[in-house]
């Protein structure tokens, strides 16, 4: 054999053998393979999608008895390829609802699925114009959805409405000083549903003065219903170049609590110097995720559990120090009960330490 | 992906896959379009890339996304000391954008793509008709996606560094009284490291908690792979050389428990230059 020869059996052979790895290249796994845009399709991604990602199956069966296959074949009966696109999302927003949580959506383009019987089964205890009257017209913003002012009797009073933005050290710092003879301050959070977790981890770590394990999370590392990471110490460190709160705090929450501010409920409660104050929070204690269906509907997930520092699921809220509901006969008054009870609180603190 | 167009993917490597085999044995052609580069030259090729890109990352969406593309690519052929084994370096590098929707067009999704290759070549076969060009090769390929329908995890990036080999055969030939130059090039990584996120592992957390370590993956064609066929044909023109090719590249992996696969097919349009170059310490 000449060396010519020997040359092109060699490029040949090593030719081949790329060939079969290019082949099998494209052969992917069949776990990997798209449903089809079908009613029968939608369904099985969708709930597929959550079997292998949803995190709190276990905590769910535990507590409202929700059996994840029993959900599948009990909604697949109402399944039909001629089924309309409305039907279809009302039967899949029914089939997620089951799980109760704040965090599992559906989102089509006509409709934001949602099951939000953790907040609505439960009295509101809250009344954004009494809320107002106490704020007056001459608060200050200090951000998006922060908004503070001195009561009467020398207490603070910031409203965080939301933690869709993060406020800023210089505002925070402004706040401070302007409250700086305060007794005491009282941060209402109620009907806060949330935003982003920075936002709540930068707030409350202007009210310790030391680094406090507030609780523990973990993530999914796997399809299966138990496939979670190890536990993570979640630490706060306090704001060391800002100024910091360290006279007393009392939180007012209630069921409109929600994700971050769910978070910043459990965060706040891990300090000495804060008092929570009414009802239990709505939870939604799983960070979520999303994915889509083949028919381009958003779903949302609940995907990394958190846990307070006592190591209990916060999914299902936080509970108060202080259990308070709003008073009618306050309210026809034009009196907030959590915001009298939280001054009186404060000043009853100021007389007996 | 569905099986029609894995059976066309698969068909268009068969075909690759022959004109790198077949064609420096069976074809008939002369001369000097494209020659390898002597010790200290370097011959490059800037080109601008336009064509379609496909995208599936489950860590984002079930749902597969497709769209035009553009991009860079920049390809450069060095000359080593000619007594080596490995006696050419050639560095093959892209960067591709593609805005993509998915098929219902209502979601859409931002893809930045880029990849540098290194191969040390040994000419297996070179003569006047053509160069067959063989050799390891050092690979990195990163994929980050923005998907706009994903609110709470929008950005998912994946990517690899690995060793692997390269094949490389430049066939010449005439076209009437033109001499013209068809490239074949396939790239493909072995063994490396890969990056993904561990499953469901939000980014906040990994940041967070410095937990770099379990989104990186020991990879292998087993759980990684990614190919890179390019094939160009070179033109004089009044003095210069043009390069027109097609370019496709497929990167697939499955780590961390979530897969990937995305795939570009583009045309690139480029200039060719020769030029001498410094001595490489190799």
């Amino acid at each position: 054999m000449n060396s010519k020869t020997r040359n092109r059996i060699f490029v040949i052979a090593a030719t081949a053998m790329m060939l079969i790895t290019i082949g099998c290249s494209w052969n992917e796994e069949k776990k990997d393979l798209e449903y089809s845009d079908t009613p029968q399709g939608n369904f099985m991604a969708l709930w597929k999608i959550m079997d292998e990602r949803y995190c709190f199956f276990d905590l769910k069966k535990e507590r409202l008895g929700v059996d994840w296959s029993e959900v599948r074949d009990r909604y697949a009966a109402s399944i039909s390829d001629g089924m309309s696109d409305r039907a279809l999302f009302e039967v899949l927003c029914g089939m997620i609802g089951e799980l109760r949580d704040g965090h599992v959506n559906l989102v089509s383009s006509y409709d934001y699925g949602r099951n939000w019987a953790w907040k609505t089964d439960y009295p509101a205890n809250y009344s954004k114009d009494i809320r107002d009257r106490y704020l007056g017209d001459d608060y200050i913003i200090a951000g998006n959805g922060y908004y503070y002012r001195v009561l009467d009797d020398n207490i603070g009073y910031l409203v965080v409405e939301s933690f869709g933005s993060a406020t800023s050290s210089g505002r925070l710092n402004v706040m401070f000083n302007n409250m700086a003879l305060c007794n005491g301050l009282i941060i209402d959070i109620r009907d806060n549903g949330g935003g982003d977790l920075r936002a709540a981890e930068f707030l409350a770590s202007h009210f310790t003065e030391k680094t406090v394990t507030v609780g523990y999370y973990c993530y999914k590392n796997g399809p299966g219903h138990n496939d979670f990471s190890r536990l993570y110490r979640n630490e706060l460190s306090p704001a060391r170049y800002d100024l910091r709160w360290i006279k007393p705090v009392v939180l007012l929450t209630n069921r409109g609590c929600f994700s971050s501010a769910n978070d910043f409920a459990f965060t706040m409660k891990s300090f000495e110097n804060v008092t929570l104050m009414g009802d239990t929070t709505g939870g939604g204690g799983g960070m979520p995720m999303s994915s889509e269906l083949p028919n381009g509907w958003v779903v949302r997930f609940s995907s990394a559990p958190s846990f307070d520092a006592d190591m209990n699921h916060v999914e299902f809220g936080i509970a108060p120090d202080i259990r308070l509901d709003m008073d009618d006969d306050d309210i026809k008054a034009g009196k907030d009960t959590y915001i009298e009870r939280a001054r009186k609180f404060i000043n009853d603190k100021l007389v007996n330490p | 992906m569905t099986d029609s167009s894995r059976c066309s993917d698969l068909s268009l490597s068969v075909v690759l896959a022959v004109l790198l085999t077949v064609l420096p044995v069976r074809v008939s052609g002369q001369q000097t379009v494209w020659d390898l580069p002597q010790y200290k030259e370097t011959v490059s090729c800037t080109s601008v890339m336009a064509g379609n890109m496909i995208a599936r990352d489950t860590y984002l969406s079930a749902s597969r996304y497709d769209g035009w593309a553009v991009g860079f690519e920049n390809d450069r052929w060095t000359g080593y000391r000619p007594y080596r084994l490995f006696c050419y370096g050639r560095s093959y590098s892209t960067l591709l954008f593609s805005p993509m929707n998915n098929r219902n067009g209502g979601g859409s999704t931002l893809g930045l793509g880029g990849a540098y290759h290194h191969a040390f070549l040994w000419p297996a076969i070179s003569c006047s008709m053509c160069d067959l060009l063989i050799g390891p090769a050092v690979m990195t390929d990163f994929d980050v996606f923005y998907n706009q329908q994903n609110s709470n995890n929008p950005v998912n990036g994946s990517g690899y560094l690995a060793g692997g080999v390269s094949v490389d055969n430049t066939f010449r030939f005439r076209v009437l009284r033109y001499n013209m130059a068809l490239q074949a090039s396939l790239y493909l990584p072995l063994a490396g490291v890969g990056f993904a996120p561990d499953y469901d592992q939000p980014y906040y957390f990994m940041y967070k908690d410095s937990e770099y370590g379990r989104a990186l993956h020991f990879v292998t064609p087993f759980n990684n792979k990614a190919i890179t066929h390019q094939v160009a044909l070179v033109l004089p023109f009044r003095g210069n050389r043009f390069r027109i090719g097609y370019s496709i590249d497929y990167y697939s992996n499955r780590l961390g428990g979530h897969s990937r696969n995305i795939g570009s097919g583009m045309l690139t349009i480029g200039c060719a230059f020769r030029y001498q170059s410094k001595e490489w310490a190799l």
